[in-house]
């Protein structure tokens, strides 16, 4: 039997300003935490003795777990010092040949099938920005070097994180970072396969949630709960949850999926890859297309919310737009030039007529009536 | 208090008690036993917590059980006191749940007529009594037994040569769970959980024949109905998952209780009985009697309604003139005092009103009407999410009698509890972990919320706390402070913020070191106390929730910290059902 460590204790800083209350593991795209796609593709593989490392904000991530129907242990990280470390953690409990997995990225079932027969493995993918990952070198389909996060890539390859080991590695874990073990293995002789992954997604910063939010909700089932008006205009998949009301004359295109007890007002129009969490307000007469919106979100009436993540929490009162433009954003010490209308932190307030251009509002940030934002804003800012 | 379970089925009843008994463990730990049919009756029983391990030398036979988890009033908890007791002849046995309160003279009556009592208990007369009228057929000697016993009971009985089990219930509480060819009886829903979802709730004074994938119900030698209705608590909520306690699992399931209490709303006839009072007396005990007090310092300023408070077991013997609508506030609703001063309401005509967690409890069929708190079942004996719930239910009540002007507030509540989850602790809690006594003031609506900050400290850190009105603080208790006593103090903005503050000087005057509780981004305050713990600036009511949690939190980080046992404190249980 193959067992399962998922690693999930990290915040996943670059994501800042969304990492305030959850890891990256656990926001959702297409309203399902990263982590649960990563357990779905191990039980479709009847991998089942699954082991979850948590760490940063680990109750949020605990009761999410305790929440499925999958016999999953959890092991404490107490200091996010690494994957090797993290690795540490879970080793009491790993008896056989195991996987390791990030909790925070998508994979799906394929590629897991093509890994779980191997002893020692790492799934590589091709990515056109590689110098944020691990890139790695190989030769006759055997990993030759990896090397963390290069200025210049030798090649588009990158790991993925996700490794087939035997509990071998632990003798190899001498530092706090896997690739060093994989280097101190490769270097005793030891070889490690490169498989390419069959389809593996990663959202480095937080306009990338946009993009793996679109590709989820491809996957998403058709779902009616709820009191949705008769007059409603649904085209393409949608889902709306539990407890979820949608007013008259509402038109939405799929795909879209709406959580539980929603209040979605009439006239709204909700277009294509849209997310939306549990208990959001829309307000009549608001335009939303390709966002993701986390729960207890409310929007005002008249508002046109186009290419935004929104967090936890947000109130944005009426007539609020967000622009989709591109200008330079310096985050985690790089500048960016990324295109998307606005994302913002958790429990970020609006007055009304707020335009956000190309804007990353941190955390608690309060803007004042008819401002338009752009940029970055810091944690607890008020905009007046 | 005591848990009692019985099972009678097509599995094997050892495992299933069991499991049931750890359920149940909250309302008593001191000892354990079961009995089960077999070819013969079989007993295990001893002293100490079910889940220390010790069930698992219980090997027992037979698809028929009984099991009880005890929390001692009658003899001290040792193996000869843990129920199931016996008859004389060991052909009968029996585990009870409630007080029979003559039992010394039908003890004395059955001794001189040649019964050999073994226990100090009060239960062993009920085995004795039903040995007394058993001619074969064990519900006719039940129902011989019960009009001889005065006092509470929920009693389950098996004998030797029958395949059934026969449940009677007066004042204490008891539950069928019924399954697929499988009957299960407990005196609360949490161990029936994992195997069926529909239950009957006994009435006082029902007894019913249990036998497997067959159950009658008697009451008064006439077989009734009783409705079947399906619970909607899911098994996980009853499992500690990954968290390291139950108390801290209940803590992060706040923000959703919370919500969900405040979703459900009120029915049209409670918010007339609301519309309608021009007075309310609350009667609650423990943590429901900070919640009380909590409501009434809010209803009295926010909505001009005169509120009056009272103890459950003070109210019952000094019962106030009463007038008005009565509300009664248990998480259980099975604490005897608090039922006890309902129906002494209730003969005095006053509307009644029941705030409670358990759908079917006691409470709700004695008051008029019921006001579900939306909590799930809590294990933690120290109360954290259900005070969060009453809170809601108790809000939502205000909210009604001022017409609906806080709906905003109470729909975002839970967010700003979310926040205050993420709200580090660490170095107050290192103060308070090497402190003997640590006192907690406030004013106005936040002197319950640090009796109750005060209450979660010593229950589940064992560190003495009281919680004060800051001004009484210098009527007496100041002359406890020393540089060793911490104080935590909650101050937010409003009528008190300056007085407040002065008082916290004066504490600092006499080295007292301070922890204060303030809104974010009050630099003053920060700066003249020692730890400064931020909430978020909110609505009064929303900072009541967030300051309570707070101080959950320090209270359950400091028991850590001094390596308690936090989900079961020593000598305590969650519900006490004896007075």
């Amino acid at each position: 039997m193959m067992q399962a460590v998922i690693l999930a204790a990290g915040e996943g800083s670059r994501l800042r300003p969304l990492t305030r209350s959850k890891p990256k593991a656990m926001l959702p795209v297409a309203n399902r935490p990263i982590i649960e796609y990563v357990i779905d593709a191990l039980l479709e593989n009847g991998i089942r003795d699954i082991v979850v490392v948590v760490g940063y904000r680990k109750e949020e991530v605990i009761r999410h777990l305790n929440r499925l129907n999958a016999p999953i242990q959890v092991v404490v990280q107490e200091r996010q010092l690494g994957t090797a470390d993290a690795l540490r953690a879970a080793r009491p409990e790993i008896t056989e040949d195991f996987l390791v997995l990030p909790g925070d990225n998508y994979i799906n079932a394929e590629s897991i099938a093509r890994i779980k027969k191997e002893q020692n493995a790492m799934l590589v993918a091709e990515h056109p920005n590689p110098s944020n990952f691990g890139v790695v070198v190989i030769r006759n389909g055997f990993v030759r070097e990896i090397i963390e996060k290069p200025e210049d890539a030798p090649t588009f390859t990158v790991s993925t994180g996700i490794y087939s080991f035997t509990p071998e590695i632990f003798s190899y874990l001498r530092t706090n970072e896997i690739p060093d073990a994989l280097a101190a293995m490769i270097a005793a002789g030891r070889r490690i396969r490169a498989i390419p992954a069959d389809d593996w997604q990663d959202a480095i910063y937080p306009w990338d949630l946009l993009k793996l939010n679109s590709r989820m909700l491809r996957g998403i089932a058709p779902e009616i709960g709820g009191t949705v008006d008769a007059s409603v205009i649904r085209r393409g998949t949608v889902h709306i949850g539990a407890g979820t009301t949608v007013g008259p004359n509402t038109v939405i295109y799929g795909p879209v999926t709406i959580g539980n007890n929603c209040n979605i007002g009439s006239n709204c129009v909700i277009m294509p890859d849209v997310s939306i969490g549990d208990r959001v307000v829309l307000e009549p007469f608001t335009y939303v297309a390709d966002s993701l919106m986390m729960s207890d979100v409310n929007i005002g009436s008249h508002s046109r919310i186009v290419s935004a993540v929104f967090g936890q929490g947000c109130i944005l009162a009426d007539h609020t737009t967000t622009y989709p433009s591109a200008s330079f954003i310096e985050v985690g010490g790089r500048v960016q030039k990324e295109e998307f209308g606005a994302v913002l932190g958790e429990g970020v307030r609006a007055a009304p007529f707020t335009i956000f251009k190309n804007c990353i509002a941190g955390n608690s940030v309060t803007i004042e009536e008819g401002k338009t934002v752009i940029g970055l804003i810091e944690d607890g800012t008020r905009v007046m | 208090m005591c848990g009692i379970v019985g099972y009678i089925g097509r599995r094997d009843a050892t495992p299933v008690l069991i499991q049931g008994l750890k359920r149940l463990e909250y309302r008593g730990y001191d000892s354990f036993g079961l009995a089960t049919v077999g070819s013969a009756i079989e007993v295990y029983k001893k002293a100490g917590r079910i889940s220390d391990g010790e069930a698992g030398a219980a090997d027992l036979h037979g698809f028929t059980g009984i099991g009880h988890t005890r929390w001692a009033t009658h003899g001290e908890p040792n193996d000869i006191n843990a129920h199931p007791h016996m008859d004389c002849t060991g052909t009968i046995a029996v585990v009870h749940n409630g007080v029979i309160e003559n039992y010394r003279e039908l003890k004395r009556q059955l001794e001189g007529r040649g019964h050999t009592f073994r226990s100090e208990t009060d239960t062993e007369v009920i085995a004795h009594l039903i040995e007394e009228h058993y001619e074969g057929d064990l519900l006719s000697a039940v129902n011989a037994t019960l009009p001889h016993l005065k006092g509470s009971y929920a009693v389950l009985a098996i004998a030797e040569d029958t395949q059934r089990i026969v449940a009677a219930r007066d004042a204490s509480p008891l539950v069928l769970g019924v399954g697929d060819a499988e009957i299960f009886a407990a005196s609360d829903m949490t161990p029936l959980l994992e195997y069926t979802e529909r239950v009957i709730y006994l009435e006082d004074g029902d007894v019913a024949d249990l036998t497997p994938g067959r159950f009658t119900i008697f009451h008064g030698g006439r077989e009734v109905e009783r409705p079947v209705e399906l619970i909607d608590w899911c098994v996980e909520d009853t499992r500690k998952g990954g968290f390291a306690h139950y108390m801290l699992k209940e803590i992060y399931e706040q923000p959703l209780s919370f919500y969900e209490t405040i979703r459900a709303g009120v029915n049209d006839k409670v918010q007339q009985m609301i519309m309608e009072t021009d007075e309310i007396t609350l009667v609650a005990c423990g943590t429901s009697y900070h919640t009380a007090l909590i409501f009434k310092y809010l209803a009295e300023s926010l909505c001009c309604i005169p509120v009056r408070v009272e103890m459950g077991s003070e109210f019952k013997y000094f019962t106030p003139p009463l007038h008005g609508l009565a509300i009664a506030v248990s998480q259980s609703g099975e604490t005897a005092d608090t039922i006890a001063a309902l129906k002494m309401a209730k003969a005095r005509n006053c509307p009644t009103l029941a705030i409670t967690n358990m759908p079917g409890s006691t409470v709700t069929r004695v008051a008029d009407e019921t006001l579900l708190m939306r909590a799930g079942p809590e294990i933690g004996v120290a109360a954290t999410k259900s005070y969060t719930a009453q809170l809601a239910a108790l809000m939502q009540i205000l909210n009604v009698r001022c017409e609906g002007v806080f709906d905003e507030v109470l729909s975002h509540a839970h967010l700003a509890i979310s926040d205050i989850l993420l709200q580090e602790t660490r170095e107050a809690v290192a103060l308070c972990a090497k402190a003997e006594h640590v006192f907690f003031v406030g004013r106005g609506a936040f002197y319950p919320v640090s009796m109750e900050g005060a209450l979660k400290m010593k229950e589940i850190s064992y560190v003495h706390a009281e919680g004060y009105a800051a001004g009484e603080l210098k009527h007496g208790p100041f002359a406890l402070l020393t540089a060793e006593t911490p104080v935590v103090a909650i101050c937010t903005p409003g009528p008190t913020y300056d007085v407040m503050a002065s008082n916290i000087k004066e504490m600092k005057a006499r080295k007292a070191p301070v922890i204060a509780l303030g809104v974010a981004g009050d630099t003053e305050l920060a700066e003249i106390v020692d730890i400064f713990i931020p909430i978020p600036n909110t609505h009064l009511l929303v900072q009541v929730l967030t300051a309570s949690v707070a101080l959950q939190l320090l209270a359950y980080h400091t028991a850590c910290a001094l390596q308690r046992d936090v989900d079961k404190p020593r000598n305590l249980a969650k519900s006490v059902t004896v007075e």
